[in-house]
């Protein structure tokens, strides 16, 4: 099962076991169609109609603010952006409404939906490609999830589609999968087996992934494959790096990385989003407070530049992270 | 069938508004935008154009008489000599904006040019007896531009036009056919089956009026004369591409020409190109803003924000929405409960016009109208042009929401057809000539391609630059 299949798999057992979720987006259910913008939702229009998977018009801003108000009259609605970067048509009802309702209400109301956005550089330019997770994180009163393998995407949705609060949900186009021509080109294969029973991921949880103990390296989604692939590299060179998944950004699990680096001394942090004021400088801060003694070498961030993403592949190659900036940063670090 | 022609609401404060002249006879065949009467109201003298093609049968309210909106002035016909049905049965569908007495005996007072026809004339010193009108009984402006350029009536024009319509549509097929080879990068959105939207679009547009064009942006792009070879090398992502490999096919851009970088944010460029031409407005300028965009576009509230406030501003653009009756997969009936989009002009207080974008010389009519009222200072307009794209919504969509029937019958009105049909019957361009013209655009298609595989790529460095100006 790729992370399309385990994503659609986790709405199927979602929709099946409470009649309160319902899903929202543009050209998420027609028949003949895509499935969504990524073939996520093919199929399930068939199973449970188009009155439970709404095909809406391209009203961004429609499509999060109606889930608001499904949401806080009992339904579970899970939203489609068909990219992640339509959601700023979206922002009000993002930001002041669905993350406010809550505390607003003074506990009074909830605001249980999903938020979904394919994000991730795939050769469409500066408005089809930008990963935002930052802008998510610093909201308060929004829950940020940001799979990296096909298990991990099916459990953290059925939880986050159980969780009575707006969850973020961001899914990496090219961990998709798919088959095609709807497959984007640059796919990561992941051959991980993903149970077709229901099963959660507590939200708030990190995943180590690999261990080592030269040195921490933390990463979501398409960066954990390239800083896999980088420890690959680096253990030829006798360094041995402890990967850290980091698959849910707020609740953020800060122990296990605090942790990590008691162990390891030295913290890299790995991400697609944008180097200033991204999640990997809170990571850096909150590490600087709790273990600054235990490091020895500075903390150092991989990430995308400050400008937009660029379409060109020449420049999209150096604008996203690849596997031997990680690997040359973890050397100057360990050297 | 019978179609009522009535009195437009002309946003004038209400109180009678008087039919100034009549430039169509009885009997006579008008395009849609071809001018059909003049009015005066308290504020101003306007023209009332055709909303569909057809014959005018009846006139029922003359010059010197003065009528309210809605009343019905006149009827038309799809054929000259079908019967004329009762205009008050309920399937009489209003065509045009205009009153009602039964006399059908007087003829139109004076048949002469439309005033912006004249206008026109008279700022370029030409006489108008000099002038030819080309298909209704009235000078009207695109006859003025075409005798301007000394050239005969629309066969000059029409061939231009076929032209840029052949070229958009070799050029797109030409990419699908590298598409299909594995040798295109990035994505694909092409508007074959809409080229006549945007070069009838275009060609009333002046060098320096501009365009923001969308996701599908190569038919607005070649019509305003954007450089192929830049269009090109952007899509291969190159050096040499129009914005230096930073954009790719959804970010096309000639500033040369006017033509700003198309947006990939559905409904994004509609308050854009509305503050361009406040911005025109305020600065004194005689330039026109133009936004392109589909039926899906208006459903977002960019849209709706747009136009109310152009409205508002009395901004000197134009809302072109191709309405090709899909949204990616979704078809229009799914997201939107009018049959006009081009009705939505009314909750702002703009006109709006529905007509067939398969017609280049109907976009054009209608266009040129439209355009030279935002020139004039007269406001906004949102035009509806019903169109068909043929391939996907994307590279590799093949197209599983759509039946057989419908494509086929869209096909079968294919706007370069038409023309060609039109050159060679009513003009005499023969198809030697006209296979000239597609063999040239093939060759210029291929040298631009061959110019962007050669190109060199960006250098990395230039990722960095131009974050800030
Ligand atoms: C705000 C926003 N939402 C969704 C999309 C994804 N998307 C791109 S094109 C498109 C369909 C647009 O339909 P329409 O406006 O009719 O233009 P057409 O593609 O038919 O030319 C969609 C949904 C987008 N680019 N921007
Ligand atoms: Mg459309």
């Amino acid at each position: 099962m790729g992370m399309a299949e385990a994503l659609r798999d986790a709405m199927r057992i979602a929709m099946r076991k409470d009649p309160t979720v319902l899903l929202l987006g543009e050209d998420i259910g027609v028949s003949g169609g895509f499935g969504g913008g990524f073939t996520v939702t093919l199929g399930l229009s068939d199973e449970f109609g188009h009155d439970r998977v709404i095909d809406t018009p391209i009203s961004e801003s429609a499509i999060v603010g109606a889930a608001v108000g499904a949401a806080m009259a009992g339904s579970r609605p899970v939203a489609e952006m068909q990219y992640g970067d339509f959601v700023f048509c979206a922002m009000d009802q993002v930001v002041n409404q669905a993350a406010k309702m809550h505390y607003m209400s003074n506990g009074q109301v909830r605001v249980p939906l999903v938020l979904r956005l394919p994000v991730g550089a795939s050769q469409r330019g500066a408005q089809h490609g930008q990963c935002t997770e930052a802008m998510f994180t610093h909201t308060p009163g929004l829950k940020v999830v940001c799979p990296a393998t096909p298990y991990d995407a099916k459990g953290l949705l059925l939880a986050s589609i159980r969780d009575d609060n707006p969850v973020v949900f961001f899914e990496h186009k090219l961990l998709y999968g798919g088959k095609g021509t709807r497959k984007e080109s640059a796919s990561v294969s992941l051959g991980a087996d993903v149970p077709v029973e229901d099963y959660e991921i507590p939200l708030g949880t990190v995943a180590v992934v690999r261990e080592g103990g030269d040195i921490t390296v933390v990463a979501n989604m398409l960066m954990v494959h390239r800083a896999l692939s980088a420890a690959e590299i680096l253990a030829a060179e006798g360094i041995e790096a402890e990967i850290i998944d980091i698959r849910c950004l707020v609740p953020l699990d800060i122990a296990t990385i605090e942790q990590s680096v008691q162990k390891t001394s030295r913290l890299l942090i790995v991400e697609e989003d944008h180097l200033t004021g991204g999640w990997g400088a809170e990571i850096a801060a909150l590490i600087a407070e709790r273990a600054l003694n235990y490091l020895d070498a500075p903390i150092r961030r991989v990430a995308a530049p400050d400008t937009p993403l660029p379409c060109a592949a020449a420049l999209e190659r150096a604008f996203v992270p690849s596997v031997e900036r990680i690997v040359s940063t973890a050397m100057q670090m360990t050297r | 069938m019978t179609h009522s022609i009535i009195i437009p609401d002309l946003g004038a404060t209400g109180g009678d508004v008087k039919i100034v002249e009549w430039l169509v006879r009885e009997g006579q065949h008008v395009d849609a935008g071809d001018t059909l009467f003049v009015v005066e109201t308290d504020k101003a003298t306007e023209e009332i154009p055709a909303f569909r093609a057809g014959y005018l049968r009846r006139v029922l309210a003359h010059a010197d008489e003065e009528r309210l909106p809605g009343d019905v002035v006149g009827l038309m016909t799809d054929t000259s000599d079908e019967a004329i049905v009762d205009p008050t049965a309920a399937s009489v569908e209003p065509v045009a904006a205009v009153a009602a007495t039964t006399s059908v005996s007087r003829v139109v007072r004076r048949l002469t040019a439309s005033p912006r026809a004249r206008h026109l004339a008279r700022q370029h010193n030409l006489d108008l007896a000099n002038v030819k009108a080309a298909s209704a009984s009235a000078i009207q402006v695109r006859d003025v531009v075409a005798a301007l350029e000394g050239q005969p009536v629309a066969a000059d024009w029409l061939i231009a036009a076929f032209r840029r319509m052949v070229l958009i549509r070799r050029y797109e097929e030409h990419l699908y056919q590298l598409f299909l080879q594995g040798l295109v990068p990035g994505t694909l959105h092409q508007c074959q089956g809409q080229e006549a939207v945007a070069v009838g679009v275009c060609s009333s547009l002046r060098r320096d009026d501009m365009i923001f064009s969308t996701h599908r942006p190569v038919g607005h792009l070649l019509a305003k004369g954007a450089s192929l070879n830049a269009i090109t090398a952007e899509i291969w992502g190159k050096a040499t591409g129009c914005v230096g490999g930073k954009g790719g096919q959804m970010h096309l851009a000639d500033f040369s020409v006017g033509a700003m970088v198309s947006n990939a944010i559905v409904g994004a460029n509609i308050p854009i190109a509305t503050g361009c031409a406040m911005a025109f407005k305020l600065q004194g300028l005689d330039r026109v803003a133009v936004s392109f965009f589909g039926d899906g576009a208006c459903n977002i509230g960019a849209f709706h924000e747009g136009l109310n406030l152009a409205a508002v501003q009395d901004a000197p653009v134009v809302f072109v929405c191709e309405n090709n009756l899909y949204a990616a997969s979704t078809h229009i009936s799914v997201t939107t409960r009018i049959s006009n989009l081009a009705d939505r002009a009314a909750a702002y207080g703009m006109r709006g016009y529905t007509a067939d974008g398969m017609d280049v010389e109907a976009v054009s009519a209608l266009a040129a109208a439209a355009i030279e009222r935002a020139r004039l200072g007269k406001g906004p307009t949102l035009l509806e042009y019903r169109t068909y794209r043929y391939r996907g919504h994307s590279r590799g969509d093949p197209c599983g929401y759509r039946a057989d029937e419908e494509q086929r019958s869209w096909l079968a009105r294919d706007p370069i057809e038409r023309v060609r049909i039109r050159l060679n019957q009513d003009f005499g361009v023969t198809e030697e000539n006209l296979g000239t013209i597609e063999q040239e655009c093939q060759r210029e298609i291929e040298a631009a391609v061959e110019f962007a595989l050669a190109s060199p790529e960006p250098t990395a460095e230039s990722c960095l630059e131009h974050v800030f100006a």
